[in-house]
């Protein structure tokens, strides 16, 4: 099996997640797509190893790393969207623009109070 | 003796701060405290002045001075024989005016800063007389204009009162200016501010004439306008509406007297610039006449006073400049004691009838405020020359100093020495009859029922000074008390003769007027007023506040407004920058991935 083909299917899986993250706008979508990328390099990490025919097989290794961190990453992600969602009302991630340099400091508690109101 | 008199220059001021301290608490404190102070006050300077009268060797004492680059100035005090007159006259008139105020204000709220403002006003004229260091003297002459500023404003809540304070302190404010910059051209000239020294040396040292004009001009514009005169003149009469005894310790003792006192302390200086003594020949003989002819027409009793301050201040000034050193002292502490009798008389006039100062409300007093009627009378005598009165020797002196200059004088122009004269003579009639008018209007005819007579702490003050008005004259007789040259003689037969001719002759012009007219001996003459205030007002108020509003727009629209651009553009920039933090992660995020990938991309292209 020629390398490319191991590689375009990484690059598709990297390119989806990129754009899963940038344009989703729920945050569990969100958290999707980084998964969707870290799976991607997971791909490229075999697919090198079956290459090049490593004695210590690093690149499995390394992969198995990387699930276990995903776990542990999308464990407190999926915390922050719970906590997000209990004080907010909602996930969506571009409503989350309290840390915006705004002029008026009330403008940054206004919507948030007003989301608390609808929940 | 040094320590005495230290002692006797903070101890005003240490009433005044103690006063202001307790005086809230306690009425009886207060007044204890003040009259107490004023006392010791009295007697401290009692005892340095009574050991440097006559031929006695001056107190000189340097008590520390400054080590700084340029000429040091020293805490020193110098009391000679003039001095030495000055600290009894102000100190004593200074006690005079507590004692009598206990009885005027007696319940007056503002009592205790009244009478701690009367300390500080004793304390500033004794170190004017007392010091010997130019900064020393400045420090006590503002003070004083201070100290007159807050007693005028006494009554703050009448318009006249505060307008009258504010005009008597912008002018002689202005005026003090001259002080100030004869101090920097003394001190430059002579490398010292010790005024012994700098006398010593112009008396030695043969000044070319008129070598020190500038410091000598400099120094009468500010004396012109501490004692009001011409064309600084008009503060003193707007400065009534303060309470009665404070116009007797400035008109006497203190304030107006600082500036002849300032005269006759730097003669020498005076004397080596006989064109500056022109000056104030020519300030002095337009002034009395000029002051006198407004006491005619006034109807204000107290307002008579004051320009009759204006006017005899003149006459000081008039002997001054004509060389009369003695016969101008002299005047100056008999004008100290009958104006403050004449003053304080007045108070009690007032107090009595229930506050009014208008004559035309006056008249029959006579025999309902006896004592006040008998002072008075004695005062307002001395003040018109009348022979035996401490007034009469001590005008004379002047006026013949003055005939004598205009004879054969060389110190001030001749045509302004005649002029002189010729004003001083007329001035006296006038002065006579402003007097006379004032006393019939206030204590004859008919008149209103009297609130009530005086109680005795303002009629002690008033029998007190009735002793030197009328007993005064005899020192004339020994004018080497206060310092004069030896063998001076003061009386003069033939002017004495003139002037009394003159006294009785106008007095019975007006008697006669009175018996004719009454009261209105000589109708409502308006008099026209020279504009001075009109200039004052067109020339230097309405350019200063002109020139506040430029600076004011300088400052506001230049300088302000660079600071408020540099401010403005760096927030502008910073709103720039602030568009990129949206808050939006995502956006963020797309900016650091089309950020690496560049990065990668030109990497690649570049490898």
């Amino acid at each position: 099996m020629p390398l490319w083909w191991p590689l375009l299917v990484a690059s598709l899986l990297f390119a989806i997640g990129v754009y899963g993250v940038l344009s989703r706008r729920n945050a569990v979508l969100v958290l999707m797509g980084v998964e969707l990328m870290l799976n991607a390099v997971n791909i490229n990490f075999v697919a090198f190893d079956a290459q090049l025919h490593d004695v210590l097989h690093a690149g499995q290794t390394f992969a198995l790393f990387t699930i276990v961190i995903a776990a542990a990453e999308v464990g407190l992600a999926l915390a922050i969207v719970l906590l997000v969602f209990r004080t907010h009302g909602h996930i969506e991630v571009d409503e989350l623009r309290e840390l915006a340099d705004r002029d008026d400091p009330a403008e940054l508690s206004a919507p948030q109070a007003a989301s608390e109101g609808v929940a | 003796m040094s320590w005495v008199l230290l002692a006797a220059l903070v101890v005003p001021f240490v009433t005044a701060a103690v006063t202001l301290f307790t005086g809230h608490r306690s009425d009886v404190a207060a007044k204890g405290i003040s009259v107490g102070g004023s006392a010791l006050g009295l007697l401290l300077a009692w005892v340095v002045a009574l050991a440097h009268l006559g031929d006695a060797p001056p107190l000189a004492h340097v008590f520390t001075s400054t080590r700084t680059v340029g000429p040091p100035i020293e805490l020193a005090v110098y009391v000679g024989p003039l001095g030495a007159a000055m600290l009894i006259l102000a100190t004593t008139v200074a006690f005079l005016v507590q004692v009598y105020s206990l009885g005027y204000l007696a319940d007056d709220p503002r009592y205790p800063s009244y009478a701690a403002l009367v300390s500080i006003f004793t304390g500033a004229m004794s170190v004017v007389v007392s010091a010997d260091d130019l900064w020393l003297l400045l420090v006590g002459w503002e003070l004083m204009g201070a100290c007159s500023y807050f007693l005028i404003a006494h009554h703050w809540e009448l318009e006249d009162a505060r307008a009258g304070a504010v005009k008597a302190f912008l002018i002689t404010r202005t005026a003090d200016l001259g002080l100030l910059f004869a101090i920097f051209v003394l001190g430059d000239r002579f490398g010292t501010y010790r005024l012994s020294t700098i006398l010593r040396v112009i008396t030695e040292v043969a000044v070319p004439r008129d070598g020190l004009w500038l410091p000598a001009l400099l120094l009468a514009v500010a004396v012109i306008g501490k004692s009001a005169q011409v064309p600084f003149h008009t503060w003193l009469p707007d400065a009534m509406p303060g309470p009665t005894p404070i116009s007797a310790l400035i008109h006497a003792a203190t304030m107006v007297a600082a500036g002849v006192f300032l005269v006759a302390r730097t003669y020498p200086l005076f004397l080596s610039s006989p064109s500056t003594l022109t000056f104030l020949a020519l300030v002095a003989a337009v002034t009395m006449f000029l002051a006198a002819v407004y006491a005619m027409v006034t109807h204000d009793l107290k307002r008579v006073l004051a320009w009759s301050t204006v006017s005899q201040l003149a006459y000081m000034f008039g002997g001054l400049a004509a060389g009369a050193w003695s016969a101008a002292v002299l005047h100056l502490l008999a004008h100290g004691a009958f104006k403050a009798l004449l003053f304080l008389a007045a108070g009690s006039v007032v107090h009595a009838i229930g506050g009014a100062t208008s004559m035309d409300v006056m008249g029959g007093l006579r025999d309902k405020v006896p004592d006040t009627f008998v002072t008075m009378t004695i005062g307002f005598a001395a003040l018109a020359g009348v022979v035996p009165l401490v007034g009469f020797f001590s005008k004379d002196a002047i006026m013949h100093a003055a005939w004598e200059e205009a004879l054969h004088g060389r110190l001030v122009w001749p045509w302004v020495a005649w002029l002189l004269v010729v004003s001083m003579v007329a001035t006296a009639a006038l002065t006579v009859a402003y007097s006379l008018r004032a006393w019939l209007l206030v204590f004859f005819g008919e008149g209103p029922e009297v609130v009530h007579d005086s109680p005795a702490t303002m009629r002690v003050p008033l029998v007190v000074l009735a002793v030197p008005t009328a007993l005064g004259g005899l020192a004339v007789t020994v004018p080497g008390i206060i310092g004069g040259a030896p063998g001076e003689h003061l009386v003069h037969w033939s002017t004495s003769v003139l002037m009394t001719l003159l006294v009785v002759a106008t007095a019975a012009l007006v008697l006669v007027l009175y018996r004719r007219r009454g009261r209105a001996m000589w109708g409502p003459v308006v008099v026209p007023h020279p504009p001075i205030d009109w200039v004052w007002d067109r020339f230097l108020v309405r350019p200063v506040r002109w020139l506040a509003v430029l600076v004011r727009a300088g400052d506001r629209d230049v300088i302000d407004a660079y600071a408020d651009g540099a401010a403005a553009s760096a927030r502008g920039i910073g709103g720039l920058l602030r568009r990129t933090q949206t808050g939006s992660v995502q956006g963020y995020l797309m900016v650091v991935v089309v950020g690496a990938t560049a990065i990668a991309v030109a990497a690649g292209l570049l490898a």
